[in-house]
């Protein structure tokens, strides 16, 4: 496996005397794509919120590229290149895909000593970047609310490439998407990682998660209870994690492990 | 429908208001007698200066998916202001300056730091308050106009000097100085909201606030300028009006606000916030003018304009309202 991009170590959340997390490790290499999964209530969300800077984990530390990573808020993790992306609030739906895609970071040039967007030359990096990624919009003029969410999704991936994002959090992003659009999303996922980006995504949908991730890594009443390589597993022993049929918490805490305990007891 | 047939629908619907525009004037020009002449075109323009200018902070405010209900108080504060500082009978305290011409600056420069101390207020309750800014500018449409009424007593000031006055007589192609001043904010705030980061934040932060201030731009920086520029902008608008009465009363522009709401609304500028362009509202704003202009050559009592203004707001809104389901229904 590439080497960890994020690594978490024993994370704990409490609210009070409750405990939505209770000491969950795993980590997420560069290039690799994590699928999340877990039953409502599991964890999920409070655990991506502490990765995106939402929340303060209780106990318990991360690594982020090697380097102690606690961030304060979703800016600071965003500087540090990892960030949620949540379909409807990342997009200006009234402007372009140009405007989007450099959202607060317009390039400029000097026009009578005034400031003036220069749309040509952020035209060009636009087109740019979404060759590169393969991905294709007729027109990067066109106002986004006229875009699909398969294309509103391209867009955001992108720019979150483009900008030096290396670890990107994705909550149910085919939600709202037909079939031919999740497919076309999850191939962009697929280059998306190719590219050296770290993606993790939750979703309760098995088979996607089969078709695009690396590793598994399930989320059981607050700790690990599954992780495991795709390969090395099947959707009826990740369900069995899941609804917790097999024993509660035998999963790997404190450290990945290759071909973990829940996998073998499994087959 | 296919890309093109959609494209072309969505300049129409972009510059509905230019073409409404033409059509109103065609028509006046062939049912109304005299209509159709220079002069009358001239006056239309003329007519639109104050409005004109008032319209412009409006419509930024709304772009930006807010509201200032006081840029008509502001304006009348700021005429007022103005007045009885530099006019010379009734209330104006008449002062002089030497040279003469410098009562033009001072009093601009009063005017628009009457506008700017209102604006920032206006920006500092709904920016950093987070109040309402309906509710927050509505006060101030009520206590700046009470203020305008209690500091002049209800009584007037007249006879601003004559280089202020020369602004509004010395013609140029037929316009007053005045119009040209009017004119030139549109192209300069239009050039802003079109090219510059600054209009491009207003537009996204009016699209999607949530997602403008994910993507670092400092929101409430960009909000309380707006609010800053919208009461400085009615400033100069109350500022061209006392030039135009050559001095203020208590009452001076009451009903100018509805007539502001009016242009930037048939102007295209949308109320859910950013959608719509500067020139639009340009053209919404001679568009109530050339409404005005035929209803004073027809010779109907002046008290229909009012009722015509009152269904033209409604019949914006209610364009509004239609615009958006057609482009919900191209997307």
């Amino acid at each position: 496996m590439s080497e960890p991009l994020l690594v978490l170590d024993n994370i704990t959340k409490s609210y009070g005397a409750v405990q939505a997390l209770r000491g969950v490790s795993f980590s997420i290499g560069k290039g690799e794509v994590i699928a999340l999964l877990g039953d409502n209530g599991a964890g999920k969300s409070t655990l991506v919120k502490i990765i995106s800077g939402g929340l303060d984990a209780s106990s318990g530390s991360m690594r982020f590229e090697g380097k102690p990573f606690a961030p304060k808020s979703p800016s600071e993790a965003k500087a540090a290149g990892i960030e949620t992306v949540y379909q409807d609030l990342s997009l200006c739906t009234n402007v372009d895909v140009v405007a989007n895609f450099f959202m607060g970071r317009e390039l400029t040039r000097s026009f009578l000593g005034i400031k003036v967007l220069d749309e040509p030359r952020m035209e060009e990096q636009v087109a740019k970047a979404m060759a590169t990624a393969g991905t294709r919009i007729p027109s990067l003029r066109s106002k986004v609310e006229h875009l699909s969410g398969g294309q509103r999704q391209a867009i955001e991936l992108n720019r979150f490439v483009h900008w030096g994002g290396k670890l990107v959090l994705l909550d149910e992003p085919f939600a709202a998407l037909g079939v031919e659009q999740t497919k076309r999303g999850l191939e962009m996922i697929r280059q998306v990682a190719a590219q050296g980006i770290g993606v993790v995504i939750i979703t309760h949908i098995m088979q996607q998660a089969f078709q695009v991730a690396d590793r598994m890594v399930v989320i059981r009443q607050g700790v690990v209870a599954g992780d495991v390589p795709t390969k090395q597993t099947n959707a009826d022993a990740v369900i069995g994690m899941i609804t917790g049929e097999t024993l509660t918490g035998t999963g790997p805490v404190g450290g990945v492990t290759e071909g973990s305990g829940a996998q073998e007891r499994n087959e | 429908m296919t890309p093109q047939s959609r494209r072309v629908l969505e300049v129409v619907l972009d510059n509905l208001v230019w073409f409404m525009l033409l059509a109103v004037l065609a028509i006046f020009s062939a049912t109304i007698p005299n209509y159709f002449q220079p002069g009358i075109f001239a006056n239309i323009i003329e007519q639109s200066t104050v409005l004109g200018v008032m319209s412009i902070g409006l419509a930024l405010v709304i772009i930006a998916g807010h509201m200032d209900l006081s840029v008509e108080s502001v304006a009348a504060l700021s005429a007022m202001a103005a007045s009885m500082v530099f006019a010379s009978s009734g209330i104006g305290m008449g002062v002089e300056l030497t040279p003469g011409w410098l009562v033009v600056p001072a009093s601009l420069a009063l005017s628009l730091a009457v506008g700017a101390a209102v604006g920032l207020l206006n920006g500092y309750l709904v920016v950093k308050i987070k109040m309402n800014a309906f509710i927050v500018t509505l006060s101030s449409f009520i206590w700046v106009r009470g203020l305008v009424v209690a500091l002049s007593g209800g009584r007037s000031a007249q006879n601003l000097a004559d280089e202020l006055r020369w602004l509004a007589i010395q013609r140029f192609l037929g316009l007053p100085l005045t119009a040209y001043i009017a004119i030139a904010c549109f192209v300069g705030f239009s050039f802003m909201m079109a090219k510059t980061r600054y209009g491009r934040h207003l537009l996204m932060i009016g699209g999607n606030e949530a997602a403008a201030f994910r993507a670092g731009i400092k929101v409430d920086k960009v909000l309380m300028i707006a609010f800053l520029l919208s009461g400085m902008v009615a400033a100069l608008a109350g500022w061209l009006l006392a030039i135009r009465t050559s001095g203020a009363t208590a009452n001076l522009g009451t009903g100018m606000l509805f007539n502001a709401f009016a242009a930037v609304v048939i102007g295209g500028i949308s109320l859910k916030g950013g959608v719509g362009a500067l020139p639009g509202v340009y053209a919404g704003v001679l568009l109530l003018s050339a409404i005005n202009t035929a209803i004073n050559l027809m010779g109907l009592p002046a008290h229909f304009t009012q009722v015509i203004h009152g269904l033209l707001v409604l019949a914006a809104v209610l364009l509004d309202t239609l615009k958006q389901s057609i482009r919900k229904k191209l997307a």
